[in-house]
């Protein structure tokens, strides 16, 4: 398969980015995503050119580590994919591929693709953890939890926190993110100690860190590669004015 | 650990100032399309001798908009619609600053926006619309009407105004434009109150819809059928 690359170069997070055009052969339909950004950079390792850096880790789309905005949609045109479970054979031979970065002001760029997400690690150190006993580890089967609660808990839980949600949201708001964690953590026993401090924190920091306010578009429960509700922001707001009440 | 924001100063409490300002003001809509329908109920649909001998389509509007005028507990409902508008534009204008703040200074050079509706990205461009719409609107009818008191007859200023053809079509773009900001956001508007149970959230979406739909056709009818008349 052959392609055109249009991809983000930017030196440092400072530095005036822009498009660069690459021509690249021989690409097998088979190839993932990277796979096929590796081979680009194999072949400009042997030019003696700077290799497009992008972010990547464990390439089978449960890390969160991959991103790449393609061809406007983060993580590509496949609906709850991750860039790194995207496969060439879903494009067309000779098609031109736009890669851009994930774009919000709280994710500076690093360099070219590569982007910091760890505004996302502040909202989770907010408040997204739990009280627990240390020491031995309890019996199994101490708390109860009804299997849809639990199911459902899992569905919220299942955030890679890649952060497709802000790169595709207009208001670049990490809202599904940290509803995500927010509704996790309401619906478990084990989440109900600091349930009405959590979320107060936890939507501050997202403040804090200059991620916009949601308008409910859908657009990142669209992208997001493991299917998070748009339901749980909802959650997430009747969590925070329901703490709210109780504080006041 | 984070410093602690202002009651009304984080993202969710913005939201939520807009949802209620937003619904009281949609609640609004309803008392006023419903008042204003006796614009295009036909002179023979009045029984003979309603309500105090008033049995026309002119006589029964001009009641209508009298009982409005002179009823004490109406104004106070009115100066709460006036507040609403003006904290809902002002509190829209706040949360745009702030989320085109939250954006990068890079746009994405290819864009793909089929993730979501138009309506639903572009509901502060309606809500411009529909609040120079609000202006024009009001200027038209209750500055001279209620305020200057210099058309004492309403139902002809309305009669008469809804004969000017750029008027209708004035009243088109505004009605129409209200029927997506209403269809975004009454669903929106739950949502950001904290509905979250699965069965309202799956009929949410389509009460908000028809609500949008119905509201704007119905509205949109009484100039068009006034100008046809």
């Amino acid at each position: 398969m052959k392609f055109t690359l249009k991809i983000w170069r930017q030196e440092s997070p400072k530095a005036k980015g822009k498009l660069e055009t690459f021509n690249l052969t021989d690409v097998s339909e088979d190839m993932s995503f990277l796979e096929m950004l590796d081979m680009l950079n194999e072949q400009l390792v042997t030019e003696g050119k700077r290799v497009v850096e992008f972010d990547h880790d464990c390439r089978e789309g449960i890390c969160g580590q991959c991103s790449l905005v393609i061809n406007g949609q983060a993580h590509g045109h496949n609906k709850h994919y991750t860039t790194c479970q995207t496969h060439m054979r879903s494009f067309k031979d000779g098609d031109t591929l736009f890669i851009e970065p994930f774009r919000a002001k709280p994710f500076p760029i690093i360099r070219d693709l590569k982007v910091d997400r760890s505004s996302l690690d502040k909202i989770i150190q907010a408040g997204g953890y739990i009280s627990a006993f240390t020491g031995m580890a309890p019996e199994a089967n101490t708390i109860n939890i009804h299997h849809e609660v639990s199911e459902s808990a899992f569905d919220s839980a299942a955030c890679i926190g890649c952060g497709a949600c802000v790169a595709t949201c207009k208001n670049s708001s990490a809202a599904l993110f940290m509803s995500a964690k927010v509704a996790h953590l309401a619906k478990l026993p084990q989440g109900q100690v600091e349930r009405q401090e959590r979320v107060i924190w936890m939507v501050n920091e997202h403040d804090e860190q200059g991620f916009g306010s949601c308008t409910h578009t859908g657009a990142c429960a669209m992208v997001c590669p493991q299917e998070v509700q748009l339901i749980d922001i909802a959650h997430m707001n009747f969590e925070y004015n329901r703490a709210m009440a109780k504080t006041m | 650990m984070s410093s602690q924001r202002g009651l009304f100063k984080t993202s969710v409490m913005r939201k939520n100032v807009m949802a209620v300002t937003g619904l009281f003001i949609a609640f609004f809509l309803v008392i006023h399309l419903a008042g204003n329908l006796i614009l295009i109920i036909p002179d023979s649909w009045f029984p003979i001798e309603f309500w105090g001998g008033v049995a026309n389509q002119h006589d029964m509007y001009n009641a209508y908009s009298h009982f409005l005028v002179h009823f004490w507990p109406i104004s106070i409902v009115a100066w709460l619609l006036y507040a609403a508008i003006i904290i809902h534009a002002f509190d829209a204008l706040l949360i745009t600053l702030r989320n085109r703040k939250a954006n990068a200074d890079d746009k994405y050079i290819k864009k793909d926006t089929s993730t979501s509706t138009w309506y639903s990205r572009n509901m502060g461009i309606l809500g411009s619309i529909i609040g120079i719409f609000i202006v024009i609107h009001m200027g038209q009818f209750w500055l001279k009407y209620k305020v200057l008191g210099t058309e004492p007859d309403l139902y002809d200023l309305v009669v008469a105004t809804f004969k000017q053809g750029w008027v209708i079509i004035l009243y088109l773009i505004g009605i129409i434009s209200l029927g997506f900001h209403l269809v975004h956001g009454v669903e929106s508007a739950h949502r950001s109150l904290g509905v979250h149970q699965k069965p309202c959230i799956k009929v949410l979406k389509y009460i908000a819809m028809c609500f949008g739909i119905v509201m704007a056709v119905l509205y949109a009818i009484i100039p068009i059928i006034i100008y046809f008349k």
